[in-house]
């Protein structure tokens, strides 16, 4: 699926498309090229600094990652930093750093995206060890080891040690879907991690690092046509693959709320996670679908704010919105939840929390936003939007994936103005149809009675 | 092949010592391209303003990107808070924006959405800083609403109450946190009695604070003739000047004195492991620290080189051998912090519970290992290329040069130390890191907080020999 529509969509764009700086806001300039093997490369020319941004995202996320080997696509993301036959590990980030930059990357529900920041001098080195190793890697079993004890620890800090342990990002996808691509504990488990041997990297390599799997928006001081000349050079030489199909993700509907209670052995505070099924992504709902997950959590000037922390006072903090914390509400590509996440008093009771809740989404079904609130989020996710475009390197991070996921890097110039269309009635249409109790899981999370421990918080100065 | 590619494309201005390395790094691959010539990099131009009532104004004006972002600093902060109230700057910057003279804390929020921006409002130790990026075409309006908090507060009493409420609780949640609860404890561990060891509420302070204690704090700390606006982004600078003197120009400064400056910390931090103990971790968290290098000392840059290769960055000796070589851990790091009389130099780990006391030894032998030998000279242009270039990276961001900006003045610094740190970070020979990391990276030296399940770990820690103890 994703590769069709990226197949299909690039084939309209000639070679080289200028970007349009039609009306509206400020836009980034944009020029995509798509090179014989498949590789679809966005460069964004901004010369306001001599330094560069890049990002190249395959189309392998947590979803894709088979049965039996939960955590695989994020294991995978640490090994491709573990060197290859010729650029031995260490070699990337020993070259990047000792070019002034840095790199990183990240591994989400739809994509798997590779982020490096440097000077323009060590524009270079950094494309040709990206296709260094996108040609191969070093399948090395000591490194294996290595990384699977790196993540454990990372699973560690993250979750297993944290208070409420990431519960809103892991648990509530895994009560609220049900079927595996959906539902399963992204980081893995570590009978999986465990499990996880070469053979695995090799195939999950072949079957899914191929440069016609891939988007890679370079944004900073350089212009197009040195950039695809480079590109050429250093990925010209590799081949496609064959790249499985995309299996069907959809969900079966769900047709009654869904709520659970977990013990917290960490928290000392009680907290909430609520989360809504949203439209598909490629529908104007899921457009409206984001405005209203801004509405609803974007700041002190947000609807939950001023309603649980303020008026009733039942809560210490409200995060939330679609695809919350996993970037922003447009970088997914299947099943996907709006989240609230709240923080609340310890002397409450999670009903005296929901019923506040509900009476903030059962007012908006009813009345809609006034247009002044409406105005305000859309100048706030237009603000957001902006800073997401700041730097090169988070630059090119959006210009990658809006390639990768809508097949047009021109979506990043089109968003803030979809936004600001979104009218009253279509934010009341939206919370009449998504948000309805049956469309919602529920997790509270309680401090449990910690082994050993005999101060459970209360007035309890350390 | 290393040593022929740094030595052909370097950095211009780094100072090229022919010492002979110590270490040798493994041979780049022979078809990798070289670096390109380093184009300089444009430190930020900051015009500076004096306003008659002593407001310091700095502006950086950027055209292009179409926001611009604000940070309003005075001096203070947590440091200068009165003694039987630790922390209550960090109450203030909470209950900061909850209303003014003409307008109500919903007004203020909303008021700043419909102009893009959010109000950050956080305590350091020396500093008060509030901050905003709002849409260019919004800027008046970001202005006006930050000029507005920053004179008019008013603290009403209910909107008190629900903070200094929902600050027990997140004080509580804070403390199931074991980067949190290690901070607390490093930072009075290395401090004592010195106020830079507060760096958090209390659940005591929050109960006997009152309205009115926020509302004389207040006005103790956020007075012109102590306090900067650094404005950056895209602004006509006569504009944003105009703004700003009609908006903080008759702002009038009391007569009464300022809050004092912080004395140098006098006391040694003890050698010593103190214990948090967190029932139920899974990890112990250690964070090591020791006083270091102020900003204005010349040892800085010197320290700061010597941080980037010894853990400050993903190259670096600790990630290498703790995360790369041994699996212990998934983010270590170390970290040089300036405050105005003492800097801090500290490495943190968290490792799960079985490896505590072989990650301990690990970071023992790093810490020595940078204390008595040198770094080759190809660790040493490493580490400063990458503090050159990540700084320049790090000055695109509006905020960030904002608060880069505020920082400098915090420190009584001037804006064109944002340069010369650079500078100075390419001059550093080996010679400079052996005496920086000879001075401060002693293991020795180092104050040692485990955050963890002490019956776990007890045993892992007796080897060391020290003194193991509660955390203070």
């Amino acid at each position: 699926m994703k590769r069709w529509r990226l197949t299909v969509i690039l084939a309209c764009l000639p070679g080289l498309v200028g970007s349009a700086h039609a009306t509206g806001g400020w836009k980034v300039p944009a020029v995509a090229k798509k090179f014989p093997n498949g590789l679809v490369v966005v460069v964004s020319e901004d010369h306001s600094a001599p330094t560069f941004g890049l990002c190249i995202s395959y189309a392998i996320g947590f979803r894709l990652e088979p049965e039996g080997r939960t955590g695989f696509a994020h294991l995978f993301e640490h090994m491709m930093f573990e060197g290859t036959p010729v650029a031995p590990k260490g070699t990337f980030d020993r070259v990047i750093e000792s070019g002034g930059g840095s790199n990183n990357a990240d591994t989400r529900y739809d994509f798997t995206e590779y982020v490096d920041t440097a000077p323009v001098s060590a524009l270079d080195p950094v494309l040709w060890l990206e296709a260094d190793r996108l040609n191969t890697l070093d399948f090395s079993p000591n490194h294996l080891e290595n990384q699977r004890k790196v993540v454990e620890e990372e699973v560690r800090v993250n979750v297993l040690n944290a208070p409420y342990g990431l519960f809103y990002a892991i648990d509530l996808p895994g009560k609220a879907f049900d079927r595996f691509p959906n539902a399963h504990n992204f980081y893995g488990d570590f009978k999986d991690l465990d499990a996880a041997k070469i053979p695995d990297v090799e195939a999950f390599f072949k079957h899914y690092y191929a440069p016609n799997n891939a988007v890679m928006a370079i944004a900073g001081d350089v212009t197009p046509t040195e950039v695809f000349a480079k590109v050429e050079k250093y990925f010209g030489g590799i081949a496609p693959r064959q790249v499985p199909p995309k299996p069907d993700l959809t969900e079966p509907p769900q047709t009654a709320e869904r709520r659970f209670t977990e013990q917290d052995t960490l928290a000392r505070v009680p907290a909430l996670a609520i989360g809504y099924r949203m439209p598909p992504r490629h529908s104007h709902d899921a457009v409206v679908g984001a405005l209203v997950g801004e509405l609803l959590h974007n700041g002190q000037a947000s609807l939950l704010y001023q309603a649980l922390v303020k008026d009733k006072k039942v809560a210490i903090e409200v995060n939330g919105g679609v695809n919350f914390v996993f970037g922003n509400p447009f970088e997914y590509d299947g099943p996907t939840l709006l989240t609230s996440f709240i923080i609340y008093p310890p002397n409450l009771k999670e009903d005296d929390v929901l019923s506040a809740y509900d009476a903030v989404l059962s007012g908006f079904a009813a009345q809609g936003p006034s247009p002044a609130a409406l105005e305000r989020i859309s100048a706030k996710m237009q603000s957001d939007w902006y800073a997401n475009m700041e730097v090169p390197i988070d630059r090119a991070s959006l210009l990658s994936h809006a390639t990768l996921l809508d097949g047009n890097p021109e979506r990043v110039n089109e968003i803030p103005d979809e936004l600001a269309r979104v009218t009253p009635d279509e934010v009341r249409a939206f919370a009449g149809k998504y948000l309805a109790k049956t469309h919602r899981t529920i997790i509270n999370r309680v401090p449990a009675p910690a082994s050993g421990r005999n101060d459970r918080g209360e007035k309890g100065a350390r | 092949m290393t040593r022929r590619i740094l030595t052909i494309f370097f950095l211009l201005f780094l100072a090229v010592a022919p010492a002979a390395g110590t270490e040798k790094e493994q041979p780049l691959p022979k078809d990798l391209p070289p670096y390109g010539e380093l184009k300089p990099f444009r430190a930020p131009q900051v015009t500076t303003q004096k306003l008659a009532n002593g407001l310091t104004l700095w502006l950086v004006p950027r055209p292009g990107f179409p926001k611009v972002s604000y940070t309003l600093a005075v001096r203070g902060g947590m440091s200068a808070d009165p003694q039987d109230r630790p922390g209550l700057a960090d109450l203030l910057t909470a209950t900061i924006n909850q209303g003014t003279a003409t307008r109500t804390a919903k007004q203020i929020a909303e008021e700043l959405q419909a102009a893009g921006g959010d109000l950050s409002a956080s305590a350091g130790s020396e500093s008060i800083m509030l901050g905003t990026s709002v849409l260019t075409s919004k800027a008046a309006v970001g202005l006006a609403l930050l000029a507005d908090i920053a004179r008019n507060a008013t603290f009403p009493d209910s909107e008190v109450e629900l903070g200094k409420r929902n600050a027990a609780d997140r004080l509580r949640q804070q403390e199931s946190n074991p980067f949190f609860l290690a901070s607390r404890a490093l930072a009075k561990a290395l401090f004592g009695q010195h106020p830079y060891a507060v760096t958090s509420l209390t659940q005591d302070s929050i109960a006997k604070t009152t309205p009115q204690e926020l509302r004389s704090e207040y006005a103790r700390h956020f007075r012109p003739d102590q306090a900067i606006l650094v404005v950056v982004g895209d602004f006509g600078p006569a504009e944003i000047s105009g703004s700003a003197e009609s908006l903080l120009g008759n702002w009038a400064a009391p007569s009464t004195p300022p809050v004092p400056a912080v004395e140098k910390p006098s006391s040694v931090p003890p050698h010593a492991i103190f214990l948090v103990e967190r029932p139920d971790s899974v990890q112990t968290t250690l964070a090591l620290g020791s006083l270091g290098p102020t900003e204005s000392n010349p040892d800085y840059a010197a320290t700061r080189v010597a941080n980037a290769l010894f853990g400050g960055m993903f190259g670096s000796r600790l990630t290498l051998n703790i995360r790369e070589d041994k699996g212990y851990t998934y983010t270590p790091g170390s970290y040089v912090v300036s405050r105005r009389t003492a800097g801090i130099f500290q490495t943190w780990a968290a490792v799960r519970n079985e490896v505590t006391g072989a990650t301990l030894n690990e970071i023992d032998y790093e810490l020595n290992r940078m204390a008595t030998t040198s770094p080759s000279e190809e660790e040493l242009v490493h580490a400063q290329r990458y503090l050159v270039g990540n700084q320049a990276i790090d000055l695109q961001a509006q905020e960030s040069v904002g608060r880069s900006l505020a920082r400098l003045w915090i420190l009584g610094l001037p804006p064109e130390e944002l340069g010369r740190e650079s500078e100075r970070i390419g001059k550093v020979t080996i010679q400079d890191v052996d005496a920086a990391a000879s001075r401060y990276f002693p293991a020795a030296r180092q104050a040692i907080v485990a955050v963890g399940v002490e019956k776990v770990i007890k045993d892992q820690l007796a080897p060391f020999e020290l003194e193991v103890k509660p955390a203070p």
